[in-house]
């Protein structure tokens, strides 16, 4: 038997260090892939059927019905390329929120960092936007769209998506374990959310007195910029992805902060 | 002191001020009763590294809460809770696994809650997988595992998790008699190895026999604390107190013929007083009644002494032609005295048969009779309290081998 260190007491939970933390993370993760997949036939294949199927969508009414252009590009491609990242930060939020409550049976038994639950939900939907992204470039390839070196924007716009979508479940995943009408709301929330990003139009459509509001909605500055990095091969609209990264951090910051006051309370409220 | 008010406890308490719900419960019986309850309130417990601590109380008397608050699941409403390092708790046997995923992985997710990392859990999985005794079914999904089983894989994980201290919950109620003894064990080498243990069960007996030390918890606050025997034997006296001249009714519906049936079991010491505990190496009387319409030729009373915990026969009486009438046919009773018990200090209960003549069919079966109770002679402080049921009047000799 090693001899262990001195111990002191303390008045804190004993913390985990970084090794485990990410072990533990990682495990929480594979579970809730493992768990989602599992006795299914298609398994992954599920995940791209998603921005795949809104995507036929979306080019039938906005492209053929409403006759938004898309600036040029092929409208299938201008659409998947902002339902790629939406359907990323949609199931993210949809699982996490409720994922607290789900998981009450550790949550009441166990004491580990509770934000570990709702992070692992965001991690297991980097799976599927992996499988996404992989369809996204064989639907390039097929439409002969052109990369420009403006594509090395792509992996920092994703991490401020995913900065933006910890952010959100973070906040939402606390909420739904005091209130349950939170899950519902959400959903709702979501579902105008779609409409209120420039996803299926471009933002250059929007009318100028409208587009503060638009622009006050950090998904808007990341996917009109991964849009003119990957689709239009051109420089992003600055001023917007500023604002989008701006609000990102706040967000993220404000949401951890609260997430890690009142996750002591879990155990007894859930 | 009290925590400050938080956002969160702002909007709760109007959200329950429109709800109509912040005022005190009034109850016709007992008037009124108000609408918070603490679980805990004014314990101030100190527990040494390496000591064994039973928490015992009737159900509601905090002590899981109490467990809950030093794991840091939960927090107090005031005060304080400190704690000196990794604390692995057993509230709930394997609360972590995920029933889709195989006993391996699960073992790796389990382990990992309590801290350990992967390279940790490569070393000691097959200790732990050993353990459990699930080497055959380790690759299969756990939701396949029978309940005994994945309790069992669940506390293996838990207490190879290198843990300082160990909060354990009445959980070893799940697993088989011999996994129960070898969970027992496990957690007395934890304490021999200067480990803390935290131990909560309604079996006092496993709590005296892995524990020095005793906390008695009564509806949140701490009843009695100090050395195991006297807290037991304190506790023990006030449930006896509780419970006295509560005749423990017998089944309704049982097994038999019903020529003849019980009606009355009683357990007396042998000063024939009713008695629920009996010291060790005392009298004990089993007192049965019987009622009958039929004449029977003498029929067979049997008295068997069952050991609660394992289930196991330790003693069984048969009374015999000569010791009754050639033949009843009406009420009556009978005693079967047991002197001198050589039972070790455990709860143990009755199994009481009415058989005819020839012992071939049973008229009556008590298969769950009245418990008792055996406690240490006084005066005497048991040496190895732990083990066996059966005290057997021995002595060692010891001779050297004489070199020719």
């Amino acid at each position: 038997m090693a001899i262990a260190a001195p111990r002191t007491l303390t008045d804190r939970a004993e913390p985990i260090d970084a090794a485990a933390y990410f072990e533990l993370l990682m495990n929480f993760t594979r579970r809730e892939v493992r768990g989602r997949y599992s006795q299914s036939l298609f398994g992954f294949s599920w995940a791209v059927a998603q921005p795949l199927a809104t995507m036929a969508v979306f080019t039938l009414v906005f492209s053929r019905l409403a006759n938004i252009s898309a600036d040029g590009a092929p409208y299938p491609i201008f659409a998947y390329a902002g339902l790629a990242p939406w359907f990323f930060f949609l199931n993210s939020v949809n699982s996490g929120t409720m994922s607290l409550v789900q998981y009450r049976n550790i949550v009441t038994k166990t004491c580990f960092p509770r934000e570990i639950i709702p992070l692992s939900q965001v991690c297991s939907r980097l799976l599927d936007f992996g499988a996404a992204a992989a369809l996204f470039a064989v639907l390039m390839a097929y439409y002969g769209v052109r990369l420009t070196p403006w594509v090395l924007m792509a992996p920092p716009l994703f991490a401020l998506l995913v900065a933006f979508t910890v952010a959100v479940t973070l906040m939402t995943s606390a909420a739904n374990v005091f209130y349950r009408d939170v899950s519902p709301v959400v959903q709702i929330a979501l579902q105008l959310w779609l409409y209120l990003t420039p996803i299926a139009y471009p933002m250059a459509r929007v009318p100028a007195r409208w587009k503060v509001w638009i622009a006050a909605n950090p998904l808007s500055g990341i996917v009109e910029a991964g849009r003119a990095a990957v689709v239009y091969g051109r420089a992003p609209d600055w001023d917007l992805l500023a604002c989008s990264a701006t609000l990102t951090g706040a967000a993220l910051v404000a949401a951890f902060l609260v997430f890690k006051r009142v996750d002591r309370y879990f155990a007894d409220v859930i | 002191m009290g925590r400050s008010r938080t956002i969160v406890d702002v909007i709760a308490s109007n959200v329950d001020r429109l709800r109509r719900r912040e005022r005190d419960v009034f109850s016709a019986a007992q008037g009124r009763i108000p609408a918070t309850v603490y679980a805990l309130s004014d314990v101030t417990l100190d527990v040494a590294e390496g000591t064994g601590l039973g928490i015992i109380g009737a159900n509601g008397a905090g002590k899981t809460t109490l467990l809950k608050l030093i794991s840091r699941v939960t927090w107090p409403t005031s005060g304080r809770v400190q704690v000196a390092g990794r604390v692995v708790s057993l509230i709930e046997l394997g609360a972590g696994f995920h029933p889709e995923l195989t006993g391996r992985e699960n073992v790796y997710l389990g382990a990992g809650l309590f801290g350990l990392t992967r390279r940790d859990i490569d070393r000691r999985f097959d200790e732990i997988v050993q353990f459990a005794e699930v080497e055959q079914l380790i690759d299969t999904p756990m939701k396949r595992y029978s309940s005994g089983l994945y309790a069992r894989l669940g506390f293996s994980v838990a207490i190879h998790s290198n843990p300082d201290i160990v909060l354990v919950d009445e959980v070893l109620s799940v697993g088989d008699a011999a996994f129960r003894r070898r969970a027992l064990e496990s957690l007395r080498q934890l304490i021999a190895l200067g480990k803390t243990v935290l131990f909560i069960s309604h079996d006092l007996w496993n709590v005296r026999r892995l524990c020095d030390w005793m906390v008695w918890l009564d509806r949140g606050q701490v009843r009695a604390s100090g050395a195991a025997v006297e807290v037991s034997d304190r506790y023990l006296e006030e449930v006896d107190r509780a419970t006295a001249g509560r005749q423990a009714a017998l089944p309704g519906r049982r097994a038999g013929t019903g020529e003849i049936r019980f009606s009355s079991i009683d357990v007396l010491d042998g000063g024939g007083r009713p008695a629920d505990r009996v010291a060790e190496g005392g009298t004990l009387v089993v007192r049965a009644g019987y009622d009958t319409a039929s004449r029977l030729p003498a029929p067979v009373f049997q008295v068997a002494i069952v050991d609660v915990e394992t289930g196991v026969t330790v003693a069984s009486a048969t009374s015999s032609a000569a010791d009754g009438p050639p033949v009843i046919d009406a009420s009556g009773a009978v005693d079967c005295i047991f002197e001198s018990l050589p039972l070790r200090p455990r709860q143990y209960a009755l199994r009481l048969t009415i058989a005819d003549a020839r012992q071939l069919a049973s008229y009556d079966v008590v298969a769950a009779g009245p418990r008792f109770t055996v406690v240490p002679a006084a005066g005497v402080q048991p040496v190895d309290a732990g083990d066996g049921l059966v005290g057997l009047p021995y002595r060692f000799e010891h001779r050297l081998r004489v070199l020719s």
